[in-house]
């Protein structure tokens, strides 16, 4: 590959590095509009004072999720009448786990961001799945729906263990990872 | 400690999931944000961009009809973006080496993971404000400079046609999780931290 000449414009903006690529400056900057860092600016104080505020907002997510849960086994009773190969309602289970998935961890709750990860896992992509797929997608939304009912926090300690562990085992029968 | 006072800058959220929207502007207010417009889809983000001018976009990817990506790449390359250069952090749950690469090639700015947390949010609007990148149009793409920062004297030095290459991942499937730091790298072009 050969060199490519430099062809800077009269006020350096704009700066060819070869003949079909065109470096461009964006207009301005933010550094400009918001200035150096300063006092009043946000601090360690500020960041705790906003993950408090977030953690006020649990009993909202409680609420939340409770409603995502509920469709999600509306969704998965439909699929099952339907012998797995609606695949508007894998889609809909794989929309709300994707929720679920992106939601819990922001708010404490970091089991239902695994446990969602891995139903996503599970059938993200699938346009039918067979009897014992549905039942590990089953076992999945049943854990969810225990992490709520009892309150598991954080990783949920052993108890989080043991959940996650059968359905690790559960998923990997099916090939779900 | 000082930090960045960000009452001056506009936010626009795009999320398809009502909860999360109220999640982001919950945090940005709390970081002292006071300009904060939602949008529920790409479709009325777009429409939202034609009398607002944020200053940093802040997207979903998985939405429809218009997903993330679309999104992006409507902002960066339409005929009718109103600013193609404007900052756009995704928000996703999707950390796998070959989502970020294909997110990156759209024109995304900043990469989130979700779950997200008001540190994880401040650090990267800390790093849009930090580290403006030239955009670089070559071969279809319009978006921030992806290429490596560590060749010498860039960006005032002679820059052969290697320079332009896309920078690719090593090895895998693409399906290997990337850390934080693993995505900054990919986005930035940071070699060898």
């Amino acid at each position: 590959m050969t060199e490519e000449k430099e062809d800077d414009t009269e006020n350096g903006e704009e700066q060819t590095a070869s003949a079909n690529a065109t470096l461009i400056e964006p207009p301005s900057t933010l550094q400009e509009k918001v200035g150096p860092p300063q006092p009043g600016g946000v601090d360690l104080e500020a960041l705790e004072r906003a993950e408090a505020v977030i953690a006020n907002l649990s009993d909202q997510y409680l609420d939340w999720v409770r409603e995502d849960l509920k469709k999600m086994v509306e969704a998965f009773e439909q699929l099952k009448a339907s012998g797995g190969g609606d695949q508007e309602k894998i889609k809909k289970i794989f929309q709300i786990s994707h929720d679920v998935k992106g939601q819990g961890g922001s708010f404490g709750y970091d089991l239902m961001t695994t446990v969602g990860n891995s139903l996503c896992r599970l059938i993200e992509n699938k346009t039918a799945l067979s009897p014992s797929h549905l039942d590990v997608v089953k076992l999945h939304i049943d854990t969810l729906n225990v992490i709520i009912k009892q309150d598991i926090q954080g990783d949920g300690g052993d108890m989080g263990k043991k959940l996650l562990t059968g359905l690790t085992m559960a998923a990997d029968k099916v090939g779900g990872a | 400690m000082s930090g960045y006072c960000l009452e001056s800058l506009n936010f626009l959220i795009i999320d398809d999931n009502k909860h999360m929207r109220a999640l982001v502007k919950t945090i940005l207010y709390s970081l002292g944000c006071k300009n904060v417009l939602e949008a529920g889809d790409g479709a009325d983000a777009l429409k939202e961009l034609e009398h607002s001018a944020p200053d940093i976009i802040i997207c979903d990817w998985h939405m429809s009809p218009l997903d993330g990506l679309d999104f992006v790449r409507l902002v960066r390359t339409g005929t009718d973006s109103s600013n193609p250069f404007v900052p756009i952090l995704m928000l996703t749950g999707h950390t796998e080496s070959r989502r970020v690469m294909e997110a990156r090639d759209a024109g995304v700015s900043e990469f989130l993971a979700k779950p997200i947390s008001a540190a994880s949010l401040y650090r990267r609007i800390k790093a849009i404000i930090e580290n403006p990148r030239p955009f670089i149009k070559y071969k279809g793409y319009f978006g921030p400079d992806r290429r490596r920062r560590q060749i010498p004297g860039y960006p005032n030095d002679r820059r052969t046609a290697e320079a332009v290459e896309i920078i690719d991942i090593q090895g895998g499937s693409g399906r290997h999780e990337l850390t934080h730091d693993e995505v900054s790298e990919l986005l930035n072009g940071d070699v060898g931290r």
